[in-house]
């Protein structure tokens, strides 16, 4: 278990500001957040390589704020792995541990036992990677503290050591805080995502829900929402609980129902692109709330995918849909659609 | 004048400063090797106060550099990570043996472990006098230029990543230990240069050890003596073989340099 209240750390100029938050025993937490948010010091802050300044950090509900990081039981990764270089791969995998069989073992699970002869000045930078996490579990930590662990695998053995690792997880109950900029990453294996900025915690949910409902417009954009308008907002009816307001959003000349919590009359919308219903025609009636009419304005086609721009009313609206749908409903720039989107897919900030 | 000529003269006017500074250097050092060198190492093998004095002169100043290296690189580590309070108050003190003359150390040094200092004092009741021994050599060797050392030490440490010991701290490390398993073999080289550099110093030391013991005589004090008792002639040769010893740690410095710019690994 990983609880931090009221955390604060400096490194250098760069402040770290109250973060709080709860990560289970056993379970998977995601940091994410741009570069220099502060992802890299709350890890060290919490492996206590760096000092806290303010708050407190509790390991297994106990408080560890003043523990040396040797007593904290945990291990960290580095992206950069910071494999001692005076040391074969081997000695660094052993490093922190007299038990050679198991060292061995992990490594061999992670696919490193091949690179146990070689020098370390000899690996590239996705080995380094592996060794690093070969020798963070190899003393049998309960906490482990990952940053970008995987940014340097190649995709083949970033799957495999992924699903060994999760594997390990789940087996060991490890409590893993991993830093990714991999969204995708961090559906799959997230608990609990954060997203830092600036030093701060901005939002601690599920991962589906903070992709879904990001706190602030940045979150928004940075989390990759497709759509997120400024303007402004006015309660249609009050709902029995809160967060089921029906809200009336205008941004330019858009106007957009939605359903959620009525925060201030200056709002942001978020709407993803996956949940724009692309059309010809006009549909007849149905229980979406917003119907907008639009013209094409840009297709851009990236894999498998389509990201369709509109023109509505003067406000560029982003829809995601398949190649297989573009093409079948012949969009191209010029064409004019009817866009629908629920009202509980417009998401108030 | 066009551009190429304004080039061309700034080329000329830095090659003749090079040139002028570098004979400047070399040109006194190359005449006292030429002309006392042969007749140094003649001397090696017919002159025993001469060895015995080359011989005094690398055991206090090795003794001076282990002592510094014992004493030193914790201490270096401890700033060079910023865990020393009052980090710029150390600093200073420590940079300060480097800005005073060095008779005045020597005076300095026969102040507070003379004989009639409470120190000093305490040492010929404990049968050690200071004063006039090898120890009171090491010890003026000691105090000019382990300055020196921590200050190239502490960088060399400052090189590694301290990321490198907080990895090392989570794998179960105290702190020292992990400055020793990790940050002493990462730094290594940049310590050994740090250290010949302070036996180089310590070496060719003359104003305070002469303050603190005339005799027994390091070769530079015995220099000093032959020059002022024989002549120009009779310092020659023992200057030279100066020069001479102190190439060594030049070259072994060059040396390790010239190895780190390979881009070797340190180990």
């Amino acid at each position: 278990m990983i609880e931090t209240r009221a955390l604060g750390a400096r490194a250098g100029t760069f402040v770290l500001h109250d973060v709080s938050f709860l990560l289970p025993r056993g379970a998977w937490g995601i940091v994410l957040g741009p570069a220099g948010a502060g992802k890299t010091t709350l890890l060290e802050t919490i492996a206590g390589v760096r000092r806290a300044n303010v708050g407190q950090v509790l390991l297994r509900n106990a408080d560890a704020t003043h523990d040396a990081p040797e007593r904290r039981g945990l291990g960290i990764v580095y992206q950069h792995g910071y494999l001692f270089p005076h040391l074969s791969v081997e000695e660094n995998i052993c490093y922190g541990t007299r038990d050679r069989a198991y060292a061995a073992s992990v490594a061999d699970r992670l696919g490193a036992a091949p690179l146990l002869g070689r020098s370390v000045a000899d690996l590239s930078g996705g080995e380094r990677q592996v060794v690093a996490l070969a020798r963070a579990l190899a003393p049998r930590p309960d906490i482990l503290l990952l940053d970008e662990p995987f940014a340097a695998l190649d995709p083949r053995r970033r799957t495999r050591v992924r699903r060994e690792l999760h594997a390990m997880q789940r087996e060991m109950e490890l409590t893993v805080l991993q830093v990714t900029h991999d969204f995708a990453e961090a559906g799959t294996l997230g608990d609990l995502a954060m997203l830092v900025e600036g030093g701060r915690l901005v939002q601690a949910a599920p991962p589906t829900q903070l992709f879904r409902r990001p706190a602030t417009a940045a979150a928004a954009e940075f989390l990759g929402a497709e759509n997120v308008f400024a303007g402004t907002a006015e309660p249609i009816a009050r709902g029995a609980e809160a967060g089921l307001d029906t809200v009336r959003f205008r941004a330019g000349a858009l106007t957009l129902i939605a359903v959620g919590e009525y925060a201030g009359s200056r709002s942001h919308a978020v709407i993803r692109g996956e949940d724009v219903v692309l059309a010809r025609i006009r549909p007849g009636p149905s229980s979406a709330r917003n119907v907008l009419e639009g013209t094409v304005v840009e297709v851009a086609i990236v894999g498998s995918l389509a990201r369709v721009t509109l023109d509505v009313c003067g406000v560029p609206l982003v829809a995601s849909l398949t190649t297989g749908s573009v093409s079948e409903l012949g969009l191209a720039t010029g064409v004019a659609v009817v866009a629908t989107v629920k009202a509980t897919a417009v998401h108030l900030c | 004048m066009s551009d190429r000529s304004t080039h061309r003269l700034a080329t000329a006017g830095v090659a003749l400063g090079s040139l002028i500074l570098l004979g400047l250097l070399v040109l006194p050092v190359g005449a006292l090797v030429l002309r006392g060198g042969v007749e140094g190492v003649r001397q090696l093998g017919s002159d025993p106060e001469l060895r015995a004095s080359l011989s005094l002169t690398a055991v206090t100043a090795t003794a001076a550099t282990l002592a510094t290296v014992l004493l030193g690189t914790p201490l270096a580590w401890l700033l060079a990570r910023g865990r020393m309070p009052a980090v710029v108050v150390v600093s200073a003190l420590l940079d300060l043996p480097l800005l005073i003359p060095h008779p005045v150390a020597g005076i300095a040094l026969l102040l507070a472990f003379g004989r009639a200092s409470p120190v000093g004092g305490a040492l010929e009741r404990a049968g050690l006098a200071l004063v006039g021994s090898p120890f009171a050599i090491a010890l003026a060797m000691f105090f000019v230029a382990a300055p020196l050392y921590v200050s190239a030490a502490r960088e060399a440490i400052a090189r590694v990543d301290p990321r490198y010991e907080g990895v090392a701290r989570t794998l179960g490390d105290s702190p020292w230990r992990a400055a020793w398993r990790v940050t002493r073999p990462l730094a290594g080289r940049g310590l050994l240069a740090a250290a010949v550099v302070m036996w180089a110093r310590a070496v060719s030391e003359f104003g305070a050890i002469v303050i603190l013991t005339y005799n027994p005589k390091v070769a530079s004090v015995l220099s000093y003596d032959r020059f002022t008792s024989f002549g120009l002639d009779a310092a020659l040769p023992v200057s030279a073989v100066l020069v001479l010893l102190a190439l060594v740690p030049l070259l072994v410095l060059r040396s390790l340099r010239a190895r780190s710019a390979l881009g070797e690994p340190a180990r």
